[in-house]
């Protein structure tokens, strides 16, 4: 491979991206600012509803529901977690695996957020945007930090997909690693584990937070 | 298999890959060839070694749980935070001149240059690299290695692998691990001069303090996952391509996730409403 050649190229590509990129990029700066917002305000109430009081197990599993469902499309994570699989899947099946996901993200969050629970955390010493940028049509992806103590910082990325006006996040990526893309692959795993069954996958779901009755 | 020829250049690395593959031809698994969810699976793990990866997976969980975990958390019980921080800040600052070499190697010569400075900064002002004045000062670390390298010059990861106590790689980043370990100047004054102990008292202590910052993300990723193995395959694999390009993950490269609509499930929970009051069709993506 002629290195200098591909060197030459990829200036060049960068200094013409520069001159074009700019004036879409303004063009859609509106999107990813109101993202970089609406993360800051989720961030906000999660703090506020389940962050600052002591609540019992129950009541935070409970406001982190509706917390999730106001901030997160619930309906599109779960779809694309199963990925192809959703297709093999018979419509009961993906009702019931809708209805179990949800429940294994509520009970794994809900957990995560009571290690902070009657911790009286300030949201802009906590959750630090450092930038957001428009992707493709519909997306924006609003860059943050964590802030803990005693620790160096942790880099979580929104993607924010807008619908109607109105905007979810569809996944979240700590240092890098996209939640969705992991969840993904775990549950391909269970599956193809299971002799490719959907069934083996619900089972385990079914175990693990309970029937969707 | 084809190995890439690294491997074939290096008589201990090709060995080991050769007594790797005998090992694991029972274990060998053939990707499918009727079922598209499956075949998406199996490109998607990227493990065709995965009986073998899984039996290595067993080992380091029990020695994880009976000995390095239990070491770790007695090393973050005795030792107070400033000295786990001088400790992990001497150990990078080992590392400096493979930082640089690789930075170098890479072609990222302002990458080079921040390194440079702070392995000159931390070794003086440092105090031997125990304090990390140049994180403080704008020049934070960032760690490069020759499984990086490899990944720049275009070396596939290769299959995913399970390393006996070193945990997820693939053969790419083994080779590059091999590789430092061999062409490491400390560690090679140290075997030069009889100090044999230093490489090894390097990496427990370098392991251990690892595994110490690590306590809570593997206890709760233990706990909550289905397939404990299969999340840690994953987040290996995206990990390593967000160090490769430095946390910049190019959008439209094939290693960057894509999140597309689904307009053809008709009958998914929530379907997404499509604005199509004009009648025309939604507009297509660039």
């Amino acid at each position: 491979m002629n290195r200098r050649r591909f060197i030459l190229a990829c200036a060049a590509l960068l200094a013409f991206a520069g001159t074009v990129a700019l004036p879409s990029a303004g063009r859609a700066d509106a999107r990813s600012d109101a993202a970089a917002k609406f993360v800051q305000d989720l961030g906000a109430r999660a703090i506020d509803v389940l962050v600052k009081p002591q609540l019992a197990r129950d009541e935070s599993m409970r406001r982190f529901r509706v917390l999730l469902n106001e901030g997160f499309d619930v309906p599109y994570i779960s779809r694309f977690v199963l990925g192809p699989n959703w297709r093999t899947a018979t419509q009961q099946q993906q009702q019931e695996y809708g209805t179990l996901f949800e429940r294994l993200i509520v009970q794994v969050y809900a957990d995560r957020f009571a290690q902070y629970s009657g911790k009286n955390l300030d949201v802009n010493e906590t959750l630090k945007i450092t930038g957001s940028r428009p992707e493709g049509d519909t997306d924006s992806i609003v860059n943050s930090q964590i802030i803990r103590p005693d620790a160096p910082p942790v880099a979580v990325d929104w993607r924010i997909r807008t619908r109607d006006g109105k905007q979810k996040v569809i996944d979240v990526a700590v240092e890098g690693v996209s939640m969705s893309v992991t969840q993904r692959s775990e549950f391909s795993s269970v599956i193809q584990r299971g002799g490719g069954q959907i069934e083996a996958l619900l089972d385990t779901l079914r175990q693990r937070v309970g029937s969707a009755g | 298999m084809k190995l890439p020829g690294f491997f074939r250049s290096r008589g201990a690395a090709a060995a080991i890959a050769l007594s790797l593959s005998a090992i694991t031809v029972s274990g060998c698994v053939l990707p499918p060839r009727d079922d598209p969810a499956a075949l998406a699976a199996y490109k998607e793990a990227n493990d065709p070694l995965e009986g073998f990866n899984r039996a290595i997976f067993g080992f380091n969980e029990g020695t994880d749980i009976l000995l390095f975990r239990p070491a770790a958390e007695i090393y973050r019980t005795v030792l107070p935070n400033p000295v786990r921080n001088g400790i992990r800040n001497f150990l990078r600052n080992l590392r400096s001149p493979l930082d640089i070499a690789n930075n170098l190697l890479q072609g990222d010569l302002a990458g080079a240059e921040v390194a440079t400075k702070r392995f000159l900064i931390n070794t003086t002002a440092g105090v031997g690299g125990v304090m990390d004045i140049a994180a403080d000062n704008g020049l934070p670390y960032r760690s490069e290695d020759l499984g990086q390298t490899l990944a720049v010059w275009g070396v596939p990861e290769g299959p995913f692998l399970m390393l006996p106590l070193l945990g997820p790689s693939n053969f790419r980043d083994a080779a590059g691990v091999a590789g430092e370990a061999y062409g490491d100047p400390i560690n090679l004054w140290a075997t030069n001069t009889d100090r044999d102990e230093i490489p090894v008292v390097r990496g427990i202590v370098g392991g251990i303090d690892t595994r110490s910052g690590l306590i809570e993300p593997i206890d709760d990723l233990r706990r909550n996952s289905l397939d404990y193995y299969a999340s840690l395959r994953s987040l290996y694999r995206q990990n390593r391509i967000s160090e490769i390009n430095n946390g910049q993950v190019p959008a439209g490269s094939e290693s960057y996730p894509e999140f597309p609509e689904f307009p053809e499930d008709d009958a998914a929970p929530a379907p997404a409403p499509v604005d199509n009051s004009n009648g025309t069709a939604k507009s297509s993506k660039p």
